[in-house]
């Protein structure tokens, strides 16, 4: 265990709709969508006195043009919070949201303040190579040990079906449930309590009057489930990987656009503004695995993350696991014999959509939003594989 | 003659034809109307709109380039007839039924602007009739527009003239449509299924007479009368699954309704066979299945011996493949009669008829021979025409082979040649072809627009007019000049088997080029399609036999300095391509001082296919390209200038037209696009000129070329890592496509680094012939040249 001198609690998770790329934010910035949920998380918190906000952490996966330029700072002044507040955007590519949750309850936990943000913003739609603008491969990743470096994610997902034997079948049975469980939730509007509704404002030409036209447009649901996901419907698509792979853009992660943000608080703040806390921060880790077999990641991560907190992967109630692909996924329900019914019950990226570094710090907002729903969920983890080789997982706690 | 501006076309009817049509006027760079009827549910554009997404997947492509598609806008005529108003021409193109004609000319009327030429591209309704429903008012403009499918691909236009067409208005529309549209127009009479259509569908239930009546099937019959006699390998039986059986339905009745004193008309008849087919709904591709289908990888035929479907075989017997294999026609043709083979009984029958049957009918259906044989060529891809035919196997012999049969009851109708027929020697002659209301031959058409046309479309018995000056030849090229056109300007032809670039061709463009600098103001390299197919492998498997690679590495050099000197000439260098310019050819292409294309440009650099790389100059072109437009942007760096040009190379991939090889980089911005082939030299002289007026000068020699370098190599080494942990590339695969990247890139030298133009050849050359030393690549050439595809190793 850790030494830590206090305990942090998150007090307010809230995000932005999840769109597609090129949807509903083609024109969102994301030091905008930045801004715009921390401004929320901030006034989820009635008198909250923002200069005690000891830093903003902010992950993203692809920091550089519109969500370069130290986008954490970026978009902290543009939500109008206190100069006095510092920022720090951080990057360990899909992970990086939870990651940023996890540093900003470290520094309450360290004693270093008594109110932080974690966060994460990513817009897919302005950076879609895997390599971000400038593509620029190091001669060095082709010799037998580096090449891996080199392979696209979709390979290494070809590469965990083949080791851990997961079929297309399979692939596409749980995709057609990532869909069908997504579709149930925002039907049911279990999203509602954590989605910021983003009022998207877009500068158009109006040819006929000759003036620039202002179209306003309220995003309110995720708009990447697909409906009339079937099994059919998917086996019709082509593996994109493999000449005879079984990963296909169905049974893969969408790419999207979006962004959350984690207020958290020392118990000593918790008090002084009276507020009851959504949950508790329990423990995280990080671990490294082969780059090729990149998304079996959890699989390590998460019995460290256990280890840290002093609970047991059994105990976990609810697991938000990053659907990359649903052969890495499945992979690792399988070797850690995780409940299904307990991973993902509102579905996960294969339908919600996958923006990068903003995921972590968004799905840890939907899994402190169950515990709001759900008296009897006590533990719950938010965990995913991460590019050329790692795996993340954070633990909270119901309180 | 009024000049004509044909600003936008509105096209009525979004049908198969209507959408094409209007995807081809759009990649001539003219924007169009597409209407439909409005959809009941949704956009009221759905129904335009839904036709105009349906030629994205339609094969082969509508459009030359996707981006042309933004310049057809759908339109329905509830909400857009006054939009007619802003259009020059109105072209029909809705279902066959003269009434709805009627209806919508009534509803369109109002709205078109006086002077708009308004066209109907019916393929049977009579023009004059629906003249009738058109107001008088626009009468005079209006006329008949058959246009063939693909409309693209298929260069054949009938223009239909009706009595009150007025006759500056035709010489308008046909000069537009062959220059602006690239078509090649036929005007026929107001006959029903007009020229092509007519003898067309005459020919086919001939071919299936006789068929069923010497008891061959489907399939030896296509194989007789495919290629073998210059008719496309569609032939017969699957011409009719790729146009329907319904729809070859509807073209007969045409015929069958509206020619009862027909001769021929007892023929008339869809066949019963093919009335079953389309009881049981397979009409042919469309529906998946007619006379053929396919199961996996097999083709199934119908065998109406089996009233079933069996595997296709289509075997010619030897003795009649024999008598195919003769050069001259006449012998072929009395062969073919006097054979007791039913193959051959066939063969000879349907030529007897279609023989017959044309020399009956050309004076009811067109203004001379001359317009059935083009009809036939551009609009159902016969190398010759039925005349043509006729007249190649000697005019008198066959007429009396003809009559013959005819009198012996033999043929399918009853009625002696024309009278014509027995006073001439040939339909085609100098002075023209024969026209039976004028009673003499008639001459070409005297309209401006063909004299753009300097090497014209020759028909069997013609000569040609053309007065080509020979400058100089070594047998693989020649050096020649149009005197009439512009005495100043050398045409460099290459006379090889379909173009190839052997050794010889290498010398001649070096001394034409000599030639030009020292005697003329321009060079344009100028041949019929193809442009060329690359470098003769012939010789390069000669080389590697005699494993003498310093000699092959003299090759590749010897190819450099050939492209080196038409871009270094002193004298204005144009290339004018037409069809296919692969590998050595694209390399010539790019490397001339300006280029003129033919719409229908098929350019790539191919070399991959046979394990190689671009070496004469290609790799070398895109760096120095690359470098350049790295300037034009702030801290622009090299390599994303190159990464599609790399992976074109790397797959091989060959533009489906001149737009698409402009948005390839194959050719540049400025380039000029011709929609005529016939009008590309005419074009390119004048280019070369006024390139010389304008004073020509050469660019110099790049010596500071922005290197992509190591990383470039390494971008492009990610990509060829995935495909190949994929399995989507071979091993070989990816050692040829490194060789491209580390030749595009300048080699393995740090990012950034100045390097040569010199510098990069020399890069081109060695992995050129390093790769040429690999039993991969010599199997790849092996297999090229066996078979004429690429061998995957």
């Amino acid at each position: 265990m850790s030494k830590i001198i206090q305990d942090a609690y998150i007090v307010a998770a809230t995000r932005t709709p999840v769109a597609k790329r090129k949807g509903a934010f083609a024109n969102v910035r994301p030091d905008d969508m930045l801004a715009h949920v921390l401004k929320h998380a901030v006034a989820a918190v009635p008198g909250l006195d923002a200069k005690e906000i000891g830093d903003v952490i902010v992950g993203c996966a692809m920091p550089e043009a519109e969500q370069g330029m130290n986008v954490a700072r970026i978009g902290l002044l543009l939500a109008g919070l206190p100069d006095s507040v510092p920022a720090i955007t951080v990057n360990r590519f899909c992970s990086s949201g939870v990651n940023a949750v996890a540093m900003a309850a470290d520094r309450i936990r360290l004693g270093e303040c008594d109110v932080a943000i974690g966060a994460g913003t990513e817009s897919m739609t302005i950076m879609a190579q895997m390599m971000g603008n400038k593509l620029a491969a190091n001669p060095a990743f082709y010799t037998d040990e580096n090449r891996a470096i080199a392979f696209g994610m979709g390979i290494t997902a070809e590469n965990v079906a083949a080791r851990w034997q997961v079929t297309r079948e399979q692939q596409d049975a749980f995709a057609v449930e990532s869909n069908r469980r997504a579709l149930e939730a925002i039907a049911a509007g279990k999203f509602r309590d954590e989605i910021t509704p983003y009022n998207v404002c877009e500068h158009l030409p109006d040819f006929a009057s000759g003036n620039v036209k202002i179209r306003e447009r309220l995003f309110e649901n995720d708009e990447g489930p697909r409906p009339g996901t079937t099994m059919e419907s998917l086996a019709k698509l082509r593996p994109v990987f493999a000449a005879k792979g079984s990963v296909t853009a169905g049974n893969a992660s969408q790419m999207s656009d979006g962004a959350a943000a984690v207020l958290l608080m020392s118990e000593a703040a918790l008090k002084r503004y009276n507020v009851k806390p959504l949950a508790r921060f329990v423990s995280f880790a990080v671990a490294g695995v082969p780059p090729e077999i990149m998304g079996i990641g959890p699989i390590e991560a998460i019995p460290r993350a256990c280890k840290l907190g002093g609970v047991t992967k059994e105990q976990m109630d609810w697991i938000e696991l990053n659907e990359a692909f649903a052969a890495q996924s499945l992979a690792v329900i399988k070797d850690l014999d995780l409940d299904p019914a307990k991973v993902n019950p509102l579905g996960g990226a294969i339908a919600l959509g996958h923006p990068l570094g903003a995921t972590g710090a968004i799905r840890t907002a939907t899994l402190v939003h169950a515990f709001q729903r759900d008296p009897k969920l006590k533990y719950g983890m938010v965990t995913m594989c991460i590019g050329t080789g790692m795996g993340a997982a954070g633990i909270f706690e119901r309180v | 003659m009024s000049k004509l501006y044909i600003r936008k076309v509105a096209v009525l009817g979004a049908g198969v034809m209507g959408a094409q049509i209007a995807a081809h006027l759009a990649n001539a760079d003219v924007p169009v109307l597409l209407f439909d009827l409005p959809a009941k549910e949704g956009d009221p554009n759905g129904i335009a709109k839904k036709a105009l997404d349906g030629l994205k997947k339609l094969k082969p492509a509508p459009f030359g380039h996707p981006s042309r598609m933004a310049l057809v806008e759908p339109a329905n005529y509830d909400q857009h007839l006054a939009k007619l108003g802003e259009c020059d021409f109105v072209i029909e193109a809705i279902a066959e039924k003269f009434e709805w004609k009627e209806d919508l000319y009534k509803k369109i009327a109002p709205h078109v602007k006086p002077g708009t030429i308004i066209a109907s591209n019916t393929s049977g309704l009579s023009i004059n009739k629906l003249a009738q429903a058109m107001p008088e008012t626009h009468r005079p403009n209006f006329c008949g527009i058959h246009f063939f499918n693909p409309p693209r691909y298929m260069a054949l236009v009938e223009i239909i003239p009706c009595v009150t067409s007025d006759a500056a208005m035709l010489d308008n529309l046909e000069t537009w449509l062959t220059s602006r549209v690239g078509k090649g127009i036929v005007r026929a009479l107001d006959t029903p299924n007009f020229i092509a259509n007519r003898v067309g569908v005459a020919y086919l239930l001939m071919v299936a007479h006789h068929t069923q009546r010497l008891g061959l099937t489907f399939d030896e019959v296509d194989a007789l009368t495919g290629t073998k006699i210059g008719i496309p390998k569609s032939a017969t039986f699957r011409l009719l699954d790729v146009v329907g059986m319904d729809t070859m339905g509807h073209v007969i009745n045409t015929m069958k309704n509206g020619l009862p004193n027909d001769p021929w008309h007892a023929h008339y008849a869809v066949p019963e066979w093919a009335q079953q087919l389309i009881a049981q709904g397979a009409l042919g591709q469309k529906s998946g299945r007619g006379v053929y289908y396919r199961e996996g990888k097999v083709t199934k035929v119908l065998d109406l011996n089996l009233a079933d479907y069996r595997d296709s075989k289509g075997e010619i017997a030897p003795e009649v493949d024999e008598i195919l294999k003769i050069k001259d026609a006449g012998e072929k043709l009395k062969k073919l009669r006097a054979s007791a083979h039913p193959q051959a009984q066939l063969l000879w029958s349907i030529q007897r008829d279609i023989f017959h049957y044309c020399a009956v009918h050309l004076g009811e259906i067109a203004n001379s021979a001359r317009d059935v044989d083009f009809a036939m060529r551009w609009g159902y891809g016969w190398s010759r025409g039925p005349f043509e035919n006729w007249q190649a196997a000697g005019w008198k012999d066959v007429a009396a082979m003809v009559a013959e049969d005819i009198a012996a009851g033999k043929a399918m109708a009853n009625v002696p040649l024309p009278d014509w027929v027995g006073k001439l020697d040939g339909v085609h002659g100098a002075d023209g072809s024969w026209s039976v209301q004028q009673g003499k031959r008639l001459g070409r058409s005297t309209l401006p627009v063909y004299q753009r046309q300097l090497v014209p479309e020759l028909l069997v018995g013609e000569k040609s007019a053309v007065a080509a000056r020979q400058v100089w030849d070594n047998g693989s090229v020649k050096l020649w000049v149009r005197d009439d056109v512009d005495p100043d300007i050398a045409i460099l032809s290459i006379t090889t088997k379909m173009h190839a670039i052997g050794r010889d061709v290498l010398t001649g463009v070096l001394e034409a080029v000599a030639i030009a600098e020292r005697d003329f103001k321009g060079l344009v390299l100028w041949q019929e399609a193809p442009f060329a197919v690359g470098a003769n492998l012939k010789e390069v498997v000669e080389g590697i036999k005699g494993g003498d690679f310093e000699e092959l590495e003299h090759f590749v050099a010897e190819f450099q300095r050939a492209s080196l000197s038409l871009r270094y000439s002193q004298v204005a260098t144009v290339a004018a391509v037409q069809g296919m310019a692969l590998g050595g050819g694209c390399e010539f292409t790019m490397y001339a001082g300006a280029r003129v294309v033919a719409f229908e440009s098929y350019i790539g650099l191919v070399e991959s296919g046979v394990g190689l790389i671009p070496a004469g100059g290609g790799c070398a072109h895109f760096a120095q390209r690359a470098s350049e437009l790295s300037k034009q942007v702030a801290f622009g760096e090299p390599f994303p200038f190159l990464q599609n040009v790399f992976m074109n190379i790397a797959q091989g991939k060959v533009s489906g037209s001149a737009l698409d090889a402009k948005a390839m980089g194959f050719l540049e911005p400025a380039d000029t696009i011709v929609f005529n082939p016939q009008e590309l030299l005419y074009v390119a002289i004048r280019k070369a000129r006024e390139m010389h007026e304008a004073g020509y000068a050469p660019p110099s020699h790049p010596k500071a070329i922005v290197a992509a370098g190591r990383t470039g190599i390494a971008n492009c080494e990610m990509a060829l890592v995935n495909m190949h942990v994929g399995n989507f590339i071979s091993d070989h695969d990816y050692r040829v496509a490194k060789a491209a990247a580390l030749a595009l890139c300048g080699g393995d030298v740090e990012t950034g680094t100045l390097v040569t133009e010199d510098w990069i050849l020399a890069i081109e050359r060695r992995e050129f012939v390093a790769l040429l030393k690999t039993p991969e690549t010599q199997a790849r050439i092996a297999h090229m040249m066996d078979t004429g595809k690429p061998l995957r190793n």
